[in-house]
């Protein structure tokens, strides 16, 4: 596994256009009422080329998890660095354990993986906002766009770990017609030589 | 009756013998010739369904907020077909088997550039395309660029394919004279000048060219968008021919449902058109 790069980074010491979009540790209503705290330690990704050959899990990069489309905000998608929560590793690590289950490969969609708090989709009462929640289009050859699909395999996701959540299938709120979604919870993660004193 | 007159009414009569022979419910013509600057108006102010002629509609929005700066057209959309209906709401897709770029189902889960699905929507009349590009700009925001631009015969009120809003009364409409302004305001300095190139080599790239095209000799180039439903079938293009200054056209019909020989109706009004302007040009010498 490839994350000898990774480097964490206190999101109270980015700057102030970052913290701006990023809001580390800040208070945030999710779609339910329920408050969390967004995550304050991230991961710095200095190129694209960076995330295409970091590898969080054996056969999960960084770039699969973090790819947006111009819905995000300006100064995230096209300049470098890119801060990813820490939590990262986790969902990529259950995303593991998943394709092992399944025996096949796992796909994640655009805007699928870690989307920022000024993302336009969703912004920061998303879980996506945790870096702890992935879209899943497509495992193997099956699309995951019919309820036979979705249900089957949002049994054996949910059967991997009673932390994980996954939307049933359904075209109401909270419900997914044309991807699997799957979410660890409001995860952040501290890495150990990083300080919460202040 | 002034001169003018004059030759509009005989353009007249010569569409009116093609709409009697072509057994359409309804023909509708509108013109401007930018060599000489004659305009024509043939029941300019009829409504039609637009079928995708409103995609240029949505072409026009889509590089009016690229030159606003809401994005630049090498950004990424996610590729995803699902979309809600402008009904109630709900959930709706598009079929791949009706879409003329298949290509672009094989994207979904992952991304495609703005310029490329501006392409598709176009060149290949992608249903998917459009219904991606008018979800990211909201119909608010292109009925409101269709307003700056002045354009009060042309009526976009949702995507393509919706089934349940054309159910319910709910579709794009649009007048000759209303895409007659479409696509001058296309030539016109609405869009930068950078824009404006690329919406119009966009237009060139049309994949669809039996109607206005057909009409016209081969040395001819056609900027155009057609659209067909059932009942109705359309071609609006600026003509490009050497040595002179372009026309704009705008051809509208109707039909009854499955009638035969639609698009020849089409080609055959827009060869009325070219021989009408090119006699007249020689007229005026």
């Amino acid at each position: 596994m490839k994350t000898e790069f990774l480097r964490p980074i206190d999101g109270f010491h980015l700057s102030q256009e970052h913290r701006a979009l990023l809001r580390p540790g800040e208070k945030e209503t999710d779609f339910s009422g329920n408050v969390h705290r967004l995550p304050r330690f991230f991961y710095e990704i200095t190129s694209w080329q960076q995330a295409k050959e970091i590898r969080l899990a054996p056969h999960f990069t960084l770039a699969e998890l973090t790819l947006v489309d111009c819905r995000e905000a300006r100064p995230l998608l096209s300049q470098f660095p890119h801060y990813v929560p820490c939590a990262i590793v986790l969902l990529a690590t259950f995303l593991e354990n998943l394709r092992r289950e399944v025996d096949a490969p796992v796909f994640i969609s655009a805007n699928g993986g870690y989307r920022s708090p000024s993302h336009h989709i969703g912004g920061a009462q998303s879980i996506h906002a945790w870096s702890t929640a992935a879209n899943i289009y497509r495992i193997g050859d099956t699309f995951l766009s019919d309820a036979k699909a979705i249900e089957k395999y949002r049994a054996i996701a949910a059967s991997l770990s009673p932390a994980v959540f996954v939307r049933p299938f359904g075209r109401e709120q909270g419900q997914t017609d044309d991807h699997l979604h799957v979410d660890l919870g409001y995860v952040s993660l501290t890495p150990r030589e990083c300080s919460e004193a202040s | 009756m002034s001169p003018t007159n004059d030759v509009s009414t005989d353009l007249r009569e010569q569409l009116e013998t093609i709409r009697v022979r072509s057994k359409s419910r309804a023909i509708a013509v509108a013109l401007h010739d930018l060599h000489t600057g004659f305009r024509f108006s043939l029941s300019g102010d009829r409504r039609f369904h637009a079928a995708s002629t409103i995609k240029v509609a949505v072409l026009l929005a889509i590089f009016r907020a690229a030159d606003e700066g809401r994005f630049q057209a090498d950004d990424s959309l996610h590729v995803r077909n699902r979309f809600f209906s402008a009904a109630d709401g709900s959930v709706f897709h598009v079929d791949p088997e009706r879409d003329a770029t298949p290509e672009l189902y094989e994207s979904v889960g992952r991304t495609a550039k703005i310029s490329v699905l501006a392409h598709a929507m176009i060149s290949g009349s992608s249903n998917l395309a459009t219904n991606l590009l008018l979800d990211f700009i909201g119909v608010k925001y292109a009925r409101k660029v269709l307003s700056e631009a002045g354009l009060d015969g042309v009526e976009l009120r949702r995507g393509v394919e919706d089934h349940l809003a054309h159910e319910r009364g709910v579709n794009n409409e649009a007048t000759a004279d209303g895409l007659l302004k479409l696509m001058s305001a296309i030539r016109g300095d609405f869009l930068t000048e950078e824009s404006k190139r690329s919406v119009i080599r966009i237009l060139l790239e049309q994949r669809f060219n039996s109607m206005i095209p057909a009409g016209l000799p081969k040395h001819a180039t056609v900027a155009h968008k057609t659209g067909e439903i059932s009942t109705a079938c359309h071609d609006i293009g600026i003509v490009y021919l050497p040595e002179r200054e372009p026309y704009i056209a705008a051809i509208l019909t109707e039909f009854d449902p499955d009638k035969d020989g639609r698009r020849e109706t089409v080609a055959a009004i827009s060869e009325t058109i070219y021989h009408f302007l090119l006699g007249r040009e020689i007229q005026l010498k």
